[in-house]
């Protein structure tokens, strides 16, 4: 039992370790998503003009912006994690290799590391271009570490599915925004409670219930999308 | 025997439209004849609701239960009846609302939920349209209609604490109680059972349809 165990983490480590020596390789997923936060970064600030907004406008509008920034940019680097394995043609062999649980882990576990450093680059640098002032910091960090994790269970089986199809790339979209759509609006209006001060009530467990139910949701499902 | 259905079923339709003009009396409280919708616009949304839970059914079957093509093409044929009612739904809504709120949209949690089931839908659709192997369109899109099934209830549940809504209660409200005329809710209960058959009628033909194209293709290769 301990040793089923422990051989199943250490499969799922060594499927994380493959996916970051792989990106650093060629630094694909990291460029494109720093650029593209970046680049939306800057086109949000400007567009908002030198001062910002007014403090009460700031506090309904600002939240959304940061979310459609993450999401849009999760959607452009996290479908990498499987669309790479069909293009190289690796696929079958990492079929051949890992237990299915192991290999969704592994993977949930390098869109997370993804996701969390897209956070770290774009939230400090959205806060201090928009002149956003965070009542409850606390807060704040706790939504956006349950958002991010919903937002990479959520993109990874996803990209799981897409990988297999044409079109891959619009197709992510297409499908991941039905299924990321509660996870964003409970996001936003978490984050509006984080900024104007007031805490979440029930709105934080229930982004948790999401979290719990996208991971089981996927460990179930995964073996299906990936074995033929 | 089944023609005979399928006329009972046209007769009972065709009562349900003139029961909702010349029977149900006018609800109070709305504006001119606005209130007849209902009796399209309910049974509509049921069966769209009821579409999506059944493609989540079929499809969680197909995975777990054997794999049967048949029961995708359930699934597929309930998505596609489902996208039909549910957009007719949205749109009935719509002129409901123009009538009585004075705009076709204003982002109620009733039209935020119908609108992320009908994108629901429509990525379902984009997914099995952009997979050309037939078992491996069956697997994934299968998954990805469990998938929306476990999140959806997040929609029905957050949506009406987040947001405030104007929607008319529910046929039974929070106290259980129906508050309605009895024969609109006759005519109500009506309208959704016929619908509710007529769903089961199309997606039984289109069923057939699709397992004999399916055949058709299958002699072919």
């Amino acid at each position: 039992m301990w040793r089923d165990a422990s051989t199943w983490a250490a499969e799922a480590l060594a499927v994380f370790a493959k996916e970051w020596r792989c990106e650093f390789r060629t630094r694909y997923a990291l460029n494109t998503l720093a650029l593209f936060a970046f680049t939306t970064l800057v086109v949000v600030s400007v567009s908002l003009g030198p001062i910002g907004v007014s403090l009460s406008q700031g506090t309904a509008v600002l939240p959304v912006l940061l979310w459609v920034i993450l999401l849009f940019s999760a959607a452009a680097g996290l479908p990498r994690a499987f669309v790479q394995e069909e293009e190289t043609q690796t696929a079958i062999a990492l079929r051949l290799a890992a237990t299915p649980s192991a290999l969704f882990c592994g993977k949930l576990l390098y869109c997370l590391t993804l996701t969390a450093a897209l956070e770290l680059l774009v939230t400090p640098v959205y806060l201090a271009m928009t002149n956003l002032n965070v009542k409850s910091p606390g807060l704040l960090v706790a939504v956006l570490a349950a958002g991010g994790y919903g937002l990479a269970a959520g993109s990874t089986l996803v990209a799981a599915i897409i990988a297999q199809a044409r079109s891959k790339g619009t197709l992510f979209s297409v499908l991941a925004f039905p299924v990321l759509l509660p996870l964003i609006l409970i996001a936003v209006e978490l984050t509006r409670g984080a900024v104007a001060g007031d805490p979440g009530g029930v709105a934080l467990p229930q982004l948790l219930l999401y979290d719990a139910v996208v991971t089981i949701a996927g460990l179930m499902l995964f073996p299906a999308v990936w074995n033929p | 025997m089944k023609r005979a259905l399928a006329w009972l079923l046209w007769l009972w339709m065709a009562a349900v439209i003139a029961g909702a003009f010349l029977y149900a009396p006018l609800a109070k409280g709305f504006i001119g004849q606005s209130s007849r919708i209902l009796f399209f616009h309910v049974p509509m949304a049921w069966v769209s609701f009821v579409a999506f839970i059944a493609a989540g059914i079929w499809s969680a079957r197909f995975l777990f239960l054997g794999r049967r093509p048949e029961h995708d093409r359930a699934a597929a044929a309930a998505v596609e009846l489902g996208l039909l009612f549910g957009v007719l739904a949205t749109v009935t809504g719509a002129l409901w609302a123009r009538v009585m709120w004075g705009a076709y949209w204003n982002w109620d949690p009733r039209q935020t939920s119908i609108v992320v089931a009908l994108l629901f839908y429509g990525a379902y659709l984009a997914l099995r349209s952009s997979l050309e192997d037939r078992d491996q369109r069956a697997r994934l899109s299968a998954a990805y209609a469990v998938l929306g099934l476990a999140v959806a209830p997040f929609l029905f549940f957050v949506m009406p604490r987040i947001m405030f809504s104007l929607h008319p209660q529910s046929v039974i409200n929070a106290q259980g109680k129906v508050e309605m005329e009895s024969r609109m809710v006759q005519v109500l209960l009506a309208g959704s059972a016929g619908a509710t058959a007529l769903f089961f009628w199309i997606h039984n033909l289109q069923c057939r349809l699709t397992a004999l194209s399916d055949r058709k293709s299958a002699l072919e290769e």
